[in-house]
């Protein structure tokens, strides 16, 4: 059964294995999936982890069980409109009902809701005409029973359908998975008479009966509309719209800790309290020790765009975990003073920026772009006496990785410092780096 | 036998259609449930109302920074331990010297390891059939702790320390498990394999409708219109932090304690913002956009 779906949908970005389907399998001897909406509702609480795979999960799910390629930023009404699922899906309709009248929002509605109608909708369809039945039971007229016999005959056929036997349904939902392969064999309708589709055929669901399956298509619509639902690029510069992304990765650096230790004092204390009875007393003790500092190129127009931007996801992280940041300044590169101030009026020396705790951890922000007589021994020396003292540095740089080599003070810089981009992506590099960084300096304690 | 019917929601509590089928899921794969979504969209609601509505014993576990394991399962009383085991012998001294009063045990023996572990919510629930248990706030606590509950969730089944008692539930009896989560951390991708997913959506403004309903507030319907038309304003404005479910129901019930024309006029002025507007860089932005839009909100109540 549906060999093929894990990688299908890895190649969208969605991870899924055996286990997938493993419990895909399990879901429907449990009788949770009965129609091809069943089959997305569960599928995605077992694959989706994330609101931002939501999206990728959908476009797998249509490309691999509907045939139905969405493309970057494509409406999904767009995507169904151009499918030969669709096409082949309006020819069933339009020979069935002979109404040529409906516009292209109405189809796609209706398809959308075939797709997504799940046996929950079909048990409120059931639930709903009971009601519809006992409600008319008084004022029966001939016009309405026709309609009810209608209904009923429609309701029947799902309820038929919903009580199909689970071989038969695997069966159905294989050849739903292979068909889609096999666009060229022509004339399958899977959606439809033979297919998962319980009311396609014979379009009693026209006008008749609201379908309440429209909940699903509507989310799908809703979902691939949203950039939320879609993974930010976190190998793009950190701009306004993946700052959180960058947060996410800046978060590793804090050392936090709750753990158990014997309070030595406290024991004691007590025991003596007690008459001589000594009972170990633990201090859960909890830490979240951050030191950092920011050194950030400000001067020059081809980095003020992203000064806003690194300050901001400092200031977010600053009010998110209670710890100590200090940042200065510095024009294209640090020579024996930083400022502690944007205007770069109050200066501050590398002598005693020196003197501070080596646990510092120091982010210096800039594109290392400058003329390369700029680079003086000066600051060769200032750099190489802030690595040599703070072993948890790192520089980040907004300028695209791909054009560092062209240019040959970023060159030289990054053989000083340790560089990374300024994405998300670098940002956790920087991070991950400086933590083993850390780990190997306690090691050797 | 364990519920695995289909539940929607109760006369309190409006569930959306898709977290109660995700929760459905949940239940029949005997899985625990993980729900995500924006603060104050009802997400510790539904294991609470879930419960009553059943009337299924509830069991709570409020994850905090110190969370641990032994808490959620279940510890050792040592102090206790050590304190009965003193008693023992003093009381043997005490008989020696022919002394009559003895201390008490509280009815607890050393030789039964089992009276001196302390049961946590997670043995709790699985000792009793057909409970709910909701893990609240799960990203709170330290980064161990959803991998040390991996092994329980994944073995329904816990042994209780040094008395070696093993709690076991079969998978019909097993509790209906909700963790909720604000996102304030990661949770490990292995973890998460082991949970049914659900992100709530914002509601749109007919389910607010409904829930608003649901909470039985008795106001003219006007008033709620213009409440949830300015809320939906609010919350594309893009602030830092958007007022939620939880914020409009607040801020109606403030409204509600006036008539029914001033109620809308107060609305209108945005009075009691502070149970909408929660940071201070927010509160300044939507005074620039009622100051903008003033004009605007004028019309619209002329024309009402």
């Amino acid at each position: 059964m549906f060999e093929t779906l894990p990688q299908r949908f890895r190649e969208h970005g969605v991870h899924t294995d055996v286990r997938t389907l493993l419990l895909l399998n399990k879901a429907m001897h449990r009788g949770l999936i009965k129609t091809l909406g069943d089959v997305y509702n569960v599928l995605k609480g077992i694959v989706v982890k994330d609101p931002d795979t939501l999206g990728p999960f959908t476009k797998a799910y249509y490309d691999y069980f509907l045939n139905i390629e969405i493309e970057g930023g494509e409406r999904l009404d767009d995507a169904i409109l151009r499918s030969e699922t669709f096409k082949k899906w309006r020819e069933d309709r339009f020979e069935a009902i002979q109404d040529r009248d409906f516009d292209a929002d109405k189809l796609v509605n209706e398809f959308l809701s075939e797709v997504h109608l799940t046996s929950y909708d079909i048990k409120e369809i059931i639930n709903g005409k009971e009601l519809i039945d006992n409600d008319n039971e008084v004022e029966d007229s001939d016009n309405i029973s026709d309609q009810l016999e209608e209904q009923r005959r429609l309701l029947e056929k799902m309820a038929d359908y919903s009580g199909m036997s689970l071989e038969d349904l695997l069966k159905r939902l294989e050849e739903i998975a292979k068909q889609q392969r096999g666009k060229h064999s022509g004339g399958s309708r899977w959606i439809g008479t033979g297919g998962i589709s319980p009311f396609g055929h014979g379009g009693a669901a026209k006008d008749g009966l609201r379908i309440g399956g429209t909940g699903g298509g509507k989310m799908a619509r809703k979902i691939l509309n949203d950039r939320r639902f879609f993974p930010v690029d976190r190998d793009m510069i950190v701009n306004d719209n993946n700052v959180d992304a960058a947060l996410a990765s800046l978060k590793g650096i804090i050392e936090e800790s709750a753990h158990e230790h014997l309070d030595i004092k406290k024991t004691i204390k007590k025991g003596l309290q007690r008459g001589g009875l000594f009972i170990p007393e633990l201090v859960s003790e909890k830490n979240q020790k951050l030191q950092v500092m920011l050194l950030i190129d400000n001067g020059g127009y081809s980095m003020s765009p992203y000064v806003y931007t690194v300050q901001n996801l400092f200031k977010k992280m600053k009010t998110r975990f209670a710890h100590d940041l200090e940042t200065y300044y510095f024009h294209n590169t640090i020579y024996d003073v930083v400022y502690s101030d944007s205007r770069r009026t109050k200066s501050f020396t590398i002598e005693r920026l020196l003197k501070k705790d080596p646990n510092y951890r120091i982010f210096i922000i800039g594109d290392a772009s400058m003329a390369s007589y700029e680079i003086n021994r000066t600051s060769v020396e200032s750099y190489k006496a802030l690595t040599k003292k703070f072993k948890k540095i790192a520089w980040l740089n907004p300028e695209p990785k791909r054009h560092w080599h062209f240019t040959m003070t970023i060159q030289f810089l990054g053989e000083l410092v340790p560089m990374y981009p300024l994405t998300p992506k670098g940002i956790e590099e920087a991070v991950q780096e400086m933590n083993r960084k850390r780990d190997e300096f306690k090691g050797s304690l | 036998m364990a519920k695995t019917d289909f539940w929607s929601g109760s006369d309190k509590y409006l569930c959306d259609p898709q977290l109660a089928q995700a929760f459905h899921m949940a239940r029949v794969l005997g899985m625990p449930l993980l729900i995500e979504g924006e603060p104050g969209t009802g997400k510790t609601e539904l294991p609470i109302q879930y419960a009553a509505s059943n009337a299924q014993e509830l069991f709570v576990y409020p994850v905090g920074s110190k969370s641990n394991i032994d808490s959620f399962v279940a510890r050792f009383d040592h102090v206790k331990y050590l304190r009965d085991s003193q008693v023992e012998i003093l009381n043997a001294q005490r008989e020696e010297k022919g002394l009559d009063s003895k201390m008490s045990t509280g009815g607890r023996d050393t030789e039964s390891l089992k009276d001196y572990v302390i049961k946590g919510p997670a043995a709790n629930a699985f000792s009793t059939p057909n409970s709910v248990l909701l893990i609240d706030e799960i990203d709170k606590a330290p980064r161990e702790f959803p991998n040390d509950l991996l092994y329980a969730l994944s073995h329904r089944k816990f042994v209780m320390p040094e008395s070696g008692e093993v709690i076991e539930v079969s998978e019909e009896n097993m509790p209906a498990i909700i963790i909720t989560s604000n996102r304030e951390q990661e949770l490990p991708t292995a973890f998460k394999g082991r949970c049914i997913y659900h992100y709530i959506h914002f509601p749109e403004p007919d389910m607010m409708r409904q829930i608003i309903a649901k909470h039985d507030l008795a106001m003219d319907d006007k008033v709620i219109d213009v409440a949830i038309d300015i809320f939906y304003h609010l919350r594309k404005l893009g602030l830092e932090r958007s007022p939620t479910t939880r914020e409009i129901l607040n801020w109606l019930k403030y409204i509600k304690t006036f008539s029914t024309t001033e109620a809308i006029e107060k609305i209108q002025r945005l009075e009691g913002l502070g149970s909408l507007i929660k940071t201070q860089t927010d509160l300044e932005r939507v005074q620039q956009a009622i100051f903008k839009n003033s004009a605007d909100f004028q019309k619209r109540s002329t024309s009402n």
